[in-house]
């Protein structure tokens, strides 16, 4: 009886490989699903969808400029993305990569802004560990609660994330400190021109930060699977307790993580300083933090999933700004296809919540179980 | 003397008055997460809820019009996450935060629609308690205050009262408690997980309505700034209780209300420190929680 | 009792999930004032027929008859309504709430909606008195034993007036004497006029309480008999289709024995901060299994815990080998747990046999040099690990939440046992495997003490305890009742024990006092 449980078991998952393919589109379909009714919105606003896609494509792909683009804004949410995958998989949420990339570009941006006798790869090379340090360390609070104290680093995070803006913004008002006197709108003074990533195709903005960021990725996604310590952070995340019994620190592996994730996202910030603004804006980031963990879900909290989520997230917001110039559509459109992309993935199962995945068990084999909603949420 | 209540007075009203959004939004979420459910989407749903209430008070000039249109809204983002959770067995986190992206995404995008109609949008009316908005220091703070804030004062005993004193709030505390007992018992789990959710939507939408028009009466982008998840916070440090919900509400309400303060008299502390104190006072509470803050299941 | 009226008639019941069919063409009959007993192994079917009466699955085939009306179940809540009532293997109670909240769910109300906790409360108490079940309606669950909870449940199923009361292996969790408890309630109850169905697999309590029994075996009804003239052995073959009790299995006597496991005077706290280990003084030699019976709750999983570093005692020492246990130990060739819960602590349920496999051994070479994985290896051992163990898989990148229980447990046992370690460790390593998965552990475990391995087996199933064990010690709150040779132990000795009486008492009185 029980045999026959268990064939039909792996009758079906050996089913759902070669469903993987197919499995592999859900998020396309969802995409797809998205693309639908954001184009029925728009056409309740008067405009036609079709003419709005068809400037977000050109906007993201149509020239070698708009390809620099698509690039531009991929970086941030691809470096991010991949923060938020690591600390995923590790057993974590963190909602804080706001905060963190903001503490990262000023610490990029102090470094930046130093006349250090230095070549300019050092420069940059420097800047960028001060700004993956600044991130680490915007994490340390809610990393040290969580691993040492239990407490749910969701709502910490997003506190610090306020915090983090507001004493980022001081800064960039403060004259004493980074503040450029005399501007217009709240900036840092722009950094040394030894501190800036080179542009990778003239007469685009397509900076080195391209470079980094998909590097990072397929570094993360041989880190996972095959170092000891990716296979170790897996195991913290699957299941504490098992990874406790099998001798590992539990705790530790949460901080490690945790911080490495707040590193990601001070490379974030630094990135859009030394390869895109040049400068440290009040507010610069209008929620790309959030963004990322959009971009990280709908990638599957996989590396190389990330990277495409990443590209086509990227694309939409290269796209989005063009839609908004030709069509009139605000971009924020843009926001909401993402968010109905990732609900449509919610909605098919593809992010399931970890039932029991035994399906002998009393509870989880029952179809009309689930239809009178018993079981944990 | 005198001097000092005027000061005095004032701020303890502005704190009641920037709670009640919190407690409007929480006495529903409240409900959510008895039944086990953690909806991060109150945030989604109060924006959506102000929002909504603002362009019903600009189109309709009836404030009772303007609520319904805000909790209509709030109620219709927590059915999209009650269907994908409880039915579609999502995950939470998940889903939530799409919902609160959808709900930015929606409101930024409806905004430029909202700002065309000039209509100055209508507000919470205050009552007028004749007297007893006289008697010092309560007089003003508890006594002249809008139908919203009265409504906090009343709902906070009332879900106490509901929760605690009757078989559906048994039945919804018992849900977060062993869903398989309550099920066994011949209840729908379902249907008490979506009532819960609903409640929550609901009232977060209310609460989105209180937000801008209990003295504003126009709406920013982002304007909750991530109330929702204060309220979130106030849930755990208040033990899912009304009383001591509202209590911790308060708490942040006065943050709020210093923090407006502050930009006004000069101070030698930068204004951006003033505004981080509600979320400085949030973290600390959370991590003075040491130990076992048993939440439902 | 001579008229025969049926009081509950299923009829052709067929249940199907997907590649399985829990109930084929199942019929059997109730009869007023009678205890029925449903019988049969693990995933025989029992279960399932029961949810399918309660309303908690719908049957693809088959009707039921109660009361004379054919009715259809579509609810817990219709049965209910109908007077069936059930009470479950695991407690569907509210461990916060107080006995009297717990009946008051989902119970109609004088004055909906306001709870009327002065008239339930004092019905309570009346039905308190009438049967005996002394429970205190206002404590809350959590700190009723385990035989009071279940008398919780038995009364919300009298407050409701439940004509048939089906009990899914209740005496799973109770000592002997509880159980008889249960079982003079269970006679009154039906002196009532109610009817009783018993779910169990142990065919002890079956000669003890039933009237008349029903046998399942995969699915199928091999027969209903009454309890009068039939034996344990026939039951026994129609349960599993060949007679099997568990024998004793015949063993090499091992002549050089050392002490492996050496526990002295030790103290530690339960997760609720109560005293969960009073003092305890053991040891294990190498080439025999120790077996620790006792129900469940009275220290095992602390003591396993506690063994293997898991735990913080509070005072004492615990010697694997000579060596002082200080932390969780990851030493493979010293020592081997397999845990209790294997899907919470042994095994990570979304990874692939191979990734559970290397679970304790990943950061060492050969399978890892300077930080790196070699999976090729990985897999080349597990392969050979799954062959060794017998795990039926169809390869080893499987992962793990797909296979049975058995076979899970087969690779847990394999993981901790391949490195051939001085001392094994099993918690509860048996629950909720079929007699044939629990036939190839308990050789499995024989094979590891006949190599020379230390072996400490914690059970609550007596009748594996007293089949494995060299020795025997029982557990009751915290403490060590007694110590028996494994070979003929006696079972009412060990019983006494059970329920907190010293062994040593027993045999000086030669009474129970």
């Amino acid at each position: 009886m029980e045999e026959q449980q268990q064939t039909r078991n792996i009758l079906e998952h050996q089913q759902g490989l070669i469903d993987f393919f197919i499995a592999g589109s859900r998020p396309i379909v969802s995409i797809l699903l998205a693309f639908l009714v954001s184009g029925v919105f728009i056409y309740l606003q008067g405009k036609n969808p079709l003419v709005a896609y068809a400037a977000v494509l050109r906007g993201s792909f149509g020239s070698i400029v708009a390809i620099g683009n698509t690039c531009v804004r991929t970086t941030p949410l691809l470096i991010g993305a991949l923060g938020m995958t690591l600390g995923i998989r590790g057993g974590l949420f963190n909602v804080g990569g706001e905060g963190q990339l903001y503490l990262g570009a000023a610490a990029a941006t102090a470094v930046g802004l130093l006349p250090l006798p230095v070549p300019s790869w050092m420069h940059i090379l420097l800047a960028i560990i001060a700004g993956i340090l600044g991130g680490a360390f915007w994490a340390l609070l809610p990393a040290l609660l969580r691993a040492f104290r239990g407490i749910s680093e969701i709502v910490v995070t997003i506190m610090l994330n306020f915090v983090g803006i507001y004493f980022v913004s001081y800064l960039v008002h403060e004259p004493k400190l980074l503040a450029q006197e005399g501007a217009s709108y709240a900036q840092s003074r722009t950094i040394l021109e030894s501190a800036i990533l080179p542009i990778l195709v003239k007469g685009t903005s397509m900076h080195l930060g391209i470079i980094i960021a998909v590097i990072l990725g397929i570094i993360l996604h041989f880190v996972l699977k095959y170092s000891t310590f990716g296979f170790r952070t897996r195991m913290v995340g699957a299941n504490p307790e098992a990874s406790n019994y099998a001798g590992v620190k539990v705790k530790y592996s949460l901080l490690i993580t945790f911080l490495i994730m707040g590193g990601f996202y001070g490379l974030m910030g630094t990135v859009e300083v030394l390869g895109l603004k040049y400068a440290l804006y009040d507010n610069f980031s209008a929620g790309l933090g959030y963004e990322t963990i959009a971009v990280a879900l709908l990638g599957g909290a996989n590396p190389i999933g990330v990277i495409f989520s990443a590209f086509f997230f990227g694309a939409l917001k290269a796209g989005g700004n063009l839609m908004q110039q030709t069509v009139g559509i605000p971009s924020s459109m843009v926001q909401v296809i993402q968010a109905l992309a990732v609900l449509f993935i919610v909605g098919f199962g593809f992010m399931r919540r970890k039932s029991s995945s035994y399906k002998n068990d009393d509870s989880a084999r029952s179809l009309d179980d689930a239809n009178k909603g018993i079981g944990d949420i | 003397m005198g001097d000092l209540f005027s000061q005095f007075d004032p701020f303890l009203q502005a704190s009641i008055r920037m709670a009640v959004p919190l407690i409007l939004a929480g006495i529903g979420t409240l409900y959510t997460e008895r039944t086990g459910v953690l909806n991060i989407g109150v945030e989604g749903s109060m924006l959506v809820g102000t929002f909504a209430g603002v362009a019903g008070a600009v189109v309709s000039g009836n404030i009772f019009f303007a609520a319904l249109c805000a909790m209509l809204a709030g109620g219709l983002l927590s059915l999209i996450f009650a269907y994908l959770v409880v039915n579609r067995r999502g995950d939470q986190l998940v889903a939530g935060f799409a919902i609160n992206l959808l709900a930015l995404g929606l409101t930024l995008t409806l905004m430029p629609y909202l700002n065309a109609n000039r209509t100055r949008a209508v507000l919470f009316p205050v009552i007028d308690t004749g007297f007893l908005k006289e008697i010092p220091v309560l007089g003003p703070m508890v006594f002249n205050q809008s139908i919203a804030v009265w409504l906090a004062f009343i709902l906070t005993p009332v879900s106490a009262w509901i929760l605690y004193k009757t078989s559906w709030g048994l039945n919804l505390r018992a849900v977060g408690e062993n869903p398989k007992a309550v099920a066994t018992a011949g209840l729908s789990v379902i249907r008490l997980r979506y009532i819960g959710v609903l409640l929550g939507g609901l009232f977060a939408g209310l609460g989105g309505a209180a937000l801008a028009l209990n003295d504003l009466g126009f709406f920013v982008p982002n304007m909750t700034l991530s109330r929702g998840f204060i309220v979130l916070a106030a849930l755990v440090v208040g033990k899912w209780n009304p009383f001591s919900f509202a209590g911790v509400c308060l708490l942040f309400g006065a943050a709020d209300a210093l923090q407006l303060r502050a930009q006004t008299f000069g101070s030698v502390i930068p204004y951006q420190f003033y505004l981080m104190l509600p979320y400085l006072l949030t973290i600390a509470a959370l991590a003075g929680l040491v130990g076992k803050t048993k939440a439902p299941k | 009792m001579n008229e025969h009226i049926s009081l509950l008639q299923m009829k052709g019941i067929t249940k199907k999930f997907p590649g399985v069919i829990a109930n084929d063409n199942v019929s059997f009959d109730v009869r007023s004032g009678e205890i029925h007993a449903l019988l049969g192994e693990n995933g025989a079917g029992k279960s399932t027929l029961m949810n399918i009466l309660y309303g908690l699955y719908s049957p693809d085939e088959g009707e039921i008859q109660f009361n004379g009306e054919q009715i259809q179940i579509s609810s817990p809540k219709v049965a209910v309504d109908s007077g069936i009532g059930m009470v479950h293997q695991h407690f569907m109670l509210i461990e916060n709430m107080t006995a009297l909240e717990n009946v008051m769910l989902g119970l109609p109300q004088d004055k909906p909606p306001l709870l009327d906790v002065q008239n339930t409360r004092a019905k309570f108490n009346e039905l308190v008195e009438k049967y005996g079940l002394e429970v205190n309606p206002d404590l809350p669950v959590w700190q009723l034993s385990v035989g009071k909870q279940q008398w919780v449940e038995i009364i919300k199923l009298l407050f409701r007036d439940v004509k048939l009361l089906i009990l899914d292996e209740p005496t799973a969790v109770l000592t002997p004497a509880e159980a008889h408890q249960l079982f003079k309630t269970l006679r009154f109850l039906i002196e009532e006029g109610r009817s009783i169905i018993f779910i169990t697999h142990k065919l002890e309590e079956v000669q003890e309480i039933a009237d008349r029994i029903t046998v399942l075996r995969d699915g199928l009804v091999v027969g209903t008999v009454d309890k009068e003239g039939t034996t344990l052995a026939q039951l026994s073959t129609m349960m599993v289709g060949r007679s099997v009790t568990l024998a004793r299995k015949t063993r090499p006597s091992m002549s050089k024995k050392e002490p492996i496991l050496v526990i002295e005077g030790l103290r530690c706290k339960s997760d609720r901060g109560v005293e969960a280990l009073k003092s305890i003084d053991l040891t294990v030699h190498s080439g025999e299994v120790l077996g620790v019976a006792g129900v469940d709750g009275n220290g095992q999983s602390e003591l396993a815990e506690c063994i293997t570093g898991l735990r913080q005692p509070i005072k004492g020492q615990i010697k694997i080998k000579g060596e002082l246990v200080k932390s969780v130990i990851n030493d493979p060739p010293l020592l081997g747990y397999v845990p209790e819960d294997r899907h919470k602590k042994g095994l990570i349920v979304d990874f692939s046999i191979t990734e559970n496999l290397v679970l304790r051994t990943y950061n060492d070479p050969p399978l890892s040099h300077w930080g790196i994985i070699d999976w090729g290896q990985a897999q080349i051992k597990s392969e050979k690990l799954v062959d060794e163990y017998d795990v039926r898989t169809p390869n080893v990148l499987t992962p793990i939440g797909m296979l049975s229980g058995g076979n899970q447990q087969k690779v847990v046992l394999a993981r901790e046992t391949s490195a051939q370690p001085s001392l094994i460790i099993g918690s509860q390593p048996t629950r909720g495997l079929d007699l044939g998965a629990v036939d190839s552990l308990h050789e499995l475990l024989l094979r590891e003490r006949n190599r020379g391995a230390a072996v400490m087996f914690i059970s609550t199933e007596l009748s594996e305890v007293m089949a494995l064990s060299d020795r025997i010690i029982v557990m009751f709150n915290g403490e060590i009742m007694g110590e028996l040779v494994g070979e003929n132990a006696d079972l009412l000795q060990i019983g006494e024990m059970m329920m907190g009486h010293q062994l040593k008492t027993i045999s000086d009185t030669g009474r129970i006092s």
